[in-house]
C-alpha cells in the first residue's frame, strides 16, 4: 500500500493542536503528505478515534538481561503458548513466516512484535543495554517484528568513565560517551543506580548519598550524573541522559530521588520509573513521596519523566541493578539471577508478584496513580510501567482505565490494603481524569518530544504513516485493548482488530562525531581489561 | 582468494571463544591459527570440508533439488524433529527454529543432551553469575571444582582466570587464590594454593554441609572428616571479596545429576557474606548461543515442542527419548553431525527420514536421505556466536569457498518453500 486516505476520524494529534477534530490523514509512501488524488484507496475512519502509534520510551524487551528473566521463566511462559497469527498473502515476493511464541510477563521477541502492534504501539525501546551484549540486544530487535526499537546504553558503571571522572577529565568523558553509542548503535546515554553497581560488586547494597565514593573520592554518584548529563547535551543527543537514580524500590529514597534531581537543576534529564524512586518513611512505615517528585517537577521543566506504574499481579523484576535484585531476592525469598558484566554494569533478575492486599504492592500502586494525577505536564511525565518489572506491557489499557476512569480507579482503591495509604493523595481523593488528548501525550506525543523522535508521535505532514485508529467505547481499558486498526509506516498491520501483516521494524540510533584521539584511550583500557578484541566490541 | 590473513577471528574450538586468533591462510587453505590453543588448531584445522549436495544413494543433485527433496520429506513428516548441532552462527540458529515452528516440529539442540541438567536447575533456582570478563577484572578468589580447564577449556586461565592481570587484580595469578578441589579422578589444576578432595559419593554432601557452614548451620562440632573439611572449605570461601567457583557444565561420567542445584544454592548463599558468581564451563560450536536464540524466539533454551502449533517446553522429553521410542519419521539436523551427543547420534537410525544441513553433512555417520555440505561457521560462514558467559562476538570468517552452501541462506530458502507449500495446501479463505 503506497497510498492511503483515513477519512472522517476523530484525531488526536496533540503535538499539532489538535483535539477530536473529525478530519483526513493522507499517507503516501510510509508518510503523512497533506493530500492525495481523489482517488486515492481511502479506510473509512468515521466513528473511530485517530492518534499516532504508541512510543515506549522505557522497557526491556530486547537484551542478554531481559533473556535471562525469559530463561528464567518457563513456568510463566507454559502457561500463554502463543500460536502464529494468520497473515495476510501480499503478492509482493516478500516471504514472512508467522511466528508462533511464548506468552506471559515476558514475551518471545516475535509474540512482543505482535502484541506491541496489537495495543496501538508502533516503537519500542529497550531502557538497558550492556555495551559489551550490544550484539544480542540488536539480534533481538531484528526477531521483534513491526515495532521500530532502539537501545539505551548502560554507562553510570563504566570503569572507563568512572576513570575519567577520578582523572578530572569530564570533557574527555563525553568523546568516550560518542564512541561509546557508535559502536553499540545505542540511542541515548542510560545511567542505573550510578556508581550502585560498581559498590554492589563490592558488596556494599545501597548508596547512603550523592556524594559516597565510589572507589576513587572523586567518583560519585553526583559527578557520574552531572558528567553524562552533560555528555548529553554537549553531543546534542536527541534524548537527555536516562536516569535511574539510586536505592531504588528503598523506603526513603525520595530524598535521594530528590537530590539527583537538584543535582542536574538547569540541564536537562528524563528521570525513570520514578514509582520506584518516590518513597517516603523508612522500613516498616513507607509512605509516598509523589508529591514531592511532581512539586520539583512543576518547578523545573528541564526535568522529565516516565512513572513505572505497579499493577496488581505477576510481574518480573529484570534490571542492571544487581544490589537492588539481591535485597528483593532476600526479602521475598523468590528465586534471583544475577549477572555481573565486565567493565561497565550488572544484571539481576527476580520474579515478583504485586498483590492487591499487600501494603506495600498498595502504596506502589498508588504513588504511580498520584505522579499520573497530580502531574504539572503530561509532555513531561509519560507512561510506563517498566515492562515487565511493575506490570507487562499489556497492562497499559487497564493503567489507562484507570487514569480516565475516576469511578472505576476509586472502586479499586477501596479493595486495595490501606494500611500505608493514610493521608496519601489518593486516598484523601484526587478527581482528575486524564483526557484522550492526555492519553495521546502521555502515550504518544510526549515520549516522542522527549525523545527526539521528530518524525514520531503526531500526525503532521511528514511525520512517519504510524497511526492507531480505536473505537471509542465508555470501558476505556477495552478501547485500548484492541484497535481497530494500526498503520505502522504505511503498511496496515492491524486490520478490523486482527493482526494481518508484520513487516520488520526500524532501529534508532545515534552516531556522534568525537575526537579520534579517545580511541587510544579506549585501546588501551581495552587491551588489558576487555575480555574481548576492541575490534569485536559492540554491534 | 588468494594468501591473506585473518585477524581478531573467534575460535569455536570450546566455548572459551578466544577471539584474538590470527588466521592465516596460503592457498586456500589455514595452515597457522596464531594464538589458539590446541583444540583451536584441531578445530580450525586446514578449513578443508566437503561441499556436497547429495540425496539417497549419495548422488550430487542440484542444490534446488536437494532442498525440494528436503521441504517434501519434511511437509510429508508426521512428526519432524529439528536438531540444533554444533558449528552454525546465531543466525542459522534463528532460521533452522523459524523452520521448526513453520513445521510444527520437535525442536531441541545440544544442549539437552549435554548440559540441560544444569539448565534446568539454574531455571528452578535462579544463579548468580558473572561474565568472563568480570571473573577476570574482579576475582581473587577462584575455586576450580572438579575440573582443570586445562584438558577440555586450555586458555581459561590465562585468558580469563586465574592468570591474567584485572582492573582490580593489579597482581594477576598473584593477586588470586586458587582453590582446586578434587573429585574422585577429576582434579583439580596442579598449581592452586589451597587443596581440598571429595570422594564422588561424598560430592553433593560436601556442597550441602559447605552452604550449611557459610549460613552458620553447620554441623556444629562435628569432627569427622567431611564435617572438617567443609567448614575448613566455607571459611576459604568466605574470607575473599569476590570469588568465583568454575564447574564443567558439560558431562563429567559418574556425577550425582543433584550436583548442579546443590551448586547454585551454595553460590546463592555466599552472597551476603561475601560476593560469588558461578562460571559455567561450557562446550564450543556456539552451543550456548543455541540456548539464548531459542530462549529469546520461543521463551525455552532447549527441547520445544510445536507440535501444537506454538511452543511447549519438554525438557524430560527431549529429542534423545522421542528417538528412542520410536516417535520422529523425519530428522532435520543442521550443524555438525559429528558433535550429535552419543544418546542421539546412536537413536536416529529408528527415524524414517534423515536431512542433515551443515558443515560435513555428506559425511555424516549415519545414512541420509539429504545432506547439503555448508561452511563452519567462524571459518567459512560470518555471523555471530556466543561465549559460553553469553557475550556475542562476531565471527570472521578466513575462507570463502564459493561452492560451499551458506548454511542460514540455504536454511531461509528450505522455510520459504516450507512456507509456500504451506500456503497452496491450505489456501486462505477469503
Amino acid at each position: 500500500m503506497t497510498r492511503l486516505r483515513i477519512t472522517g476520524g476523530m484525531v488526536h494529534d496533540p503535538a499539532n493542536g489538535i483535539d477530536g477534530t473529525v478530519g483526513d490523514i493522507c499517507i503516501e509512501n510510509g508518510r503523512i503528505v497533506a493530500t492525495l488524488p481523489p482517488d486515492a484507496p481511502r479506510l473509512d475512519a468515521r466513528g473511530l478515534v485517530v492518534m499516532p502509534g504508541g512510543i515506549d520510551i522505557h522497557a526491556h524487551v530486547a537484551s542478554s538481561s531481559i533473556n535471562q528473566a525469559r530463561r528464567l521463566l518457563p513456568e510463566d511462559h507454559a502457561g500463554a503458548p502463543i500460536a502464529a497469527p494468520v497473515l495476510a498473502h501480499d503478492d509482493n515476493g516478500e516471504v514472512l513466516i508467522p511466528r508462533s511464541g511464548s506468552g506471559g510477563v515476558v514475551p518471545s521477541t516475535f509474540t512482543t512484535g505482535y502484541r506491541y502492534a496489537g495495543l496501538g504501539y508502533t516503537t519500542v525501546f529497550d531502557a538497558a543495554v550492556a555495551p559489551v551484549s550490544a550484539r544480542e540486544a540488536h539480534a533481538q530487535f531484528d526477531d521483534t517484528p513491526i515495532v521500530d526499537g532502539g537501545c539505551y546504553i548502560l554507562m553510570g558503571n563504566d570503569a572507563l568513565l568512572h576513570r575519567q571522572i577520578a582523572a578530572g577529565e569530564r570533557e574527555r568523558a563525553r568523546e568516550y560517551v560518542a564512541w561509546l553509542l557508535g559502536v553499540t548503535r545505542g540511542y541515548a546515554i542510560k545511567v542505573v543506580n550510578p556508581g550502585g553497581i560498581e559498590l554492589w560488586k563490592r558488596n556494599v547494597r545501597a548508596v547512603g548519598s550523592l556524594d559516597d565514593p565510589v572507589g576513587d573520592p572523586r567518583v560519585t554518584p553526583r559527578a557520574i550524573v552531572e558528567t553524562l548529563a552533560d555528555a548529553a547535551t554537549a553531543l546534542g543527543l536527541p534524548h537527555p541522559v536516562h536516569i535511574h537514580c539510586n536505592n531504588l524500590g528503598l523506603p526513603g529514597n525520595v530524598a535521594l530521588t530528590l537530590d539527583t534531581m537538584r543535582a542536574l537543576e538547569g540541564r536537562r534529564a528524563h528521570f525513570t520509573h520514578l514509582q520506584f524512586h518516590a518513597y517516603g518513611g523508612a522500613a516498616g512505615k513507607w509512605s509516598s513521596g509523589a508529591r514531592q517528585i511532581t512539586d520539583y517537577l512543576a518547578t523545573h521543566p528541564e526535568a522529565s519523566g516516565d512513572v513505572g506504574q505497579v499493577l496488581f499481579g505477576n510481574a518480573c523484576t529484570v534490571t542492571a541493578d544487581g544490589a537492588v535484585e539481591y535485597l528483593l531476592h532476600a526479602s521475598s525469598g523468590r528465586k534471583w539471577v544475577n549477572v555481573d558484566v565486565e567493565v561497565e554494569t550488572g544484571c539481576g533478575v527476580v520474579p515478583y508478584t504485586y498483590r492487591d492486599r499487600a501494603a506495600v504492592s498498595a502504596l506502589q500502586w498508588a504513588i504511580g496513580l498520584e505522579l499520573f494525577l497530580l502531574s504539572p505536564d503530561p509532555w513531561r511525565l509519560v507512561l510506563s510501567t517498566d515492562h515487565p518489572n511493575g506490570a507487562s506491557f499489556l497492562s497499559y489499557p487497564q493503567l489507562i482505565r484507570l487514569l480516565m476512569d475516576r469511578s472505576y480507579r476509586d472502586a479499586q482503591l477501596a479493595t486495595v490494603n490501606q494500611k500505608l495509604l493514610a493521608g496519601s493523595a489518593l486516598a484523601d481523593g484526587i478527581a482528575r481524569e486524564y483526557s484522550l488528548n492526555e492519553i495521546a501525550i502521555v502515550t504518544r506525543a510526549g515520549p516522542a518530544r522527549l525523545l527526539g523522535l521528530t518524525t514520531k508521535g503526531h500526525l503532521g505532514v511528514g511525520a512517519d504513516a504510524d497511526i492507531t485508529l480505536y473505537a471509542p467505547d465508555a470501558d476505556r481499558a477495552r478501547m485500548f485493548e484492541t484497535p481497530r486498526h494500526v498503520i505502522k509506516g504505511g503498511t496496515l498491520v492491524v486490520e478490523e482488530g486482527q493482526l494481518r501483516r508484520a513487516p520488520a521494524g526500524a532501529r534508532h540510533h545515534v552516531r556522534p562525531t568525537y575526537d579520534r584521539a579517545i580511541e587510544r584511550t579506549v585501546r588501551e583500557f581495552a587491551d588489558r581489561y576487555f575480555s574481548v578484541s576492541l575490534e569485536n566490541y559492540g554491534a | 582468494m588468494t594468501d591473506h590473513v585473518v585477524e581478531h577471528a573467534t575460535c569455536l574450538g570450546c566455548g572459551c571463544a578466544c577471539d584474538d586468533i590470527t588466521v592465516v591462510v596460503r592457498e586456500d587453505r589455514i595452515v597457522e591459527p596464531e594464538r589458539a590453543c590446541s583444540l583451536g588448531r584441531l578445530w580450525f584445522g586446514t578449513g578443508a570440508v566437503p561441499a556436497r549436495v547429495r540425496t539417497e544413494g549419495a548422488r550430487d543433485v542440484p542444490l534446488a533439488s536437494a532442498l525440494d527433496a528436503a521441504a517434501t520429506l519434511l511437509r510429508d513428516a508426521a512428526r519432524p524433529l529439528v536438531y540444533l548441532s554444533a558449528d552454525i552462527s546465531c543466525e542459522a540458529q534463528r532460521t533452522a527454529i523459524a523452520v521448526a515452528d513453520v513445521l510444527g516440529a520437535m525442536l531441541d539442540s545440544v544442549t539437552s543432551g549435554t548440559a540441560g541438567t544444569g539448565v534446568l536447575a539454574a531455571q528452578r533456582r535462579g544463579r548468580a553469575s558473572a561474565t568472563l570478563g568480570e571473573v577476570r577484572n574482579r576475582a581473587d578468589g577462584v575455586v576450580f571444582w572438579g575440573v582443570d580447564p586445562a584438558i577440555r577449556y586450555p586458555r581459561f586461565a590465562s585468558r580469563y582466570a586465574p592468570d591474567p592481570v584485572g582492573l582490580y587484580i593489579p597482581a594477576g595469578r598473584r593477586g588470586r587464590v586458587v582453590m582446586a578441589i578434587d573429585v574422585g579422578t577429576d582434579r583439580a589444576p596442579a598449581d592452586a594454593d589451597h587443596r581440598v578432595a571429595f570422594t564422588t559419593d561424598e560430592e553433593v554432601t560436601a556442597i550441602e554441609l559447605t552452604r550449611a557452614a557459610v549460613i552458620g548451620r553447620g554441623a556444629g562440632g562435628g569432627s569427622d572428616s567431611l564435617a572438617e573439611r567443609t567448614r575448613a572449605l566455607a571459611d576459604g570461601l568466605r574470607g575473599v571479596r569476590y570469588l568465583a567457583i568454575v564447574v564443567d557444565g558439560e558431562p563429567v561420567a559418574g556425577r550425582d545429576p543433584r550436583r548442579a542445584e546443590a551448586m547454585l544454592r551454595l553460590v546463592e548463599a555466599l552472597n551476603g557474606p561475601t560476593r560469588c558468581v558461578l562460571v559455567t564451563l561450557r562446550a564450543g560450536g556456539n552451543r550456548s548461543g543455541a540456548d539464548a536464540v531459542m530462549t529469546w524466539q520461543t521463551g525455552y533454551p532447549m527441547a520445544v515442542d510445536f507440535l501444537r502449533g506454538a511452543p511447549r517446553y519438554r525438557p524430560e522429553d527431549g529429542a534423545a527419548a522421542q528417538l528412542a521410542r520410536g516417535e520422529i519419521d523425519t530428522v532435520l539436523v543442521v550443524g555438525s553431525p559429528l558433535a550429535l551427543p552419543d544418546e542421539v547420534r546412536a537413536r536416529l537410525g529408528a527415524a524414517g527420514h534423515r536431512i542433515a544441513i551443515g558443515p560435513r553433512a555428506s559425511e555424516s555417520p549415519y545414512e541420509t536421505d539429504v545432506a547439503i555440505d555448508t561452511g563452519i561457521a567462524g571459518i567459512h560462514e560470518a555471523g555471530t556466536a556466543t561465549r559460553m558467559d553469553d557475550i556475542p562476538l562476531p565471527l570472521r570468517p578466513a575462507l570463502r569457498v564459493p561452492s560451499l552452501c551458506d548454511t542460514a541462506a540455504t536454511l531461509r530458502t528450505l522455510a520459504a518453500r516450507l512456507v509456500a507449500g504451506r500456503a497452496a495446501r491450505r489456501p486462505e479463505v477469503a
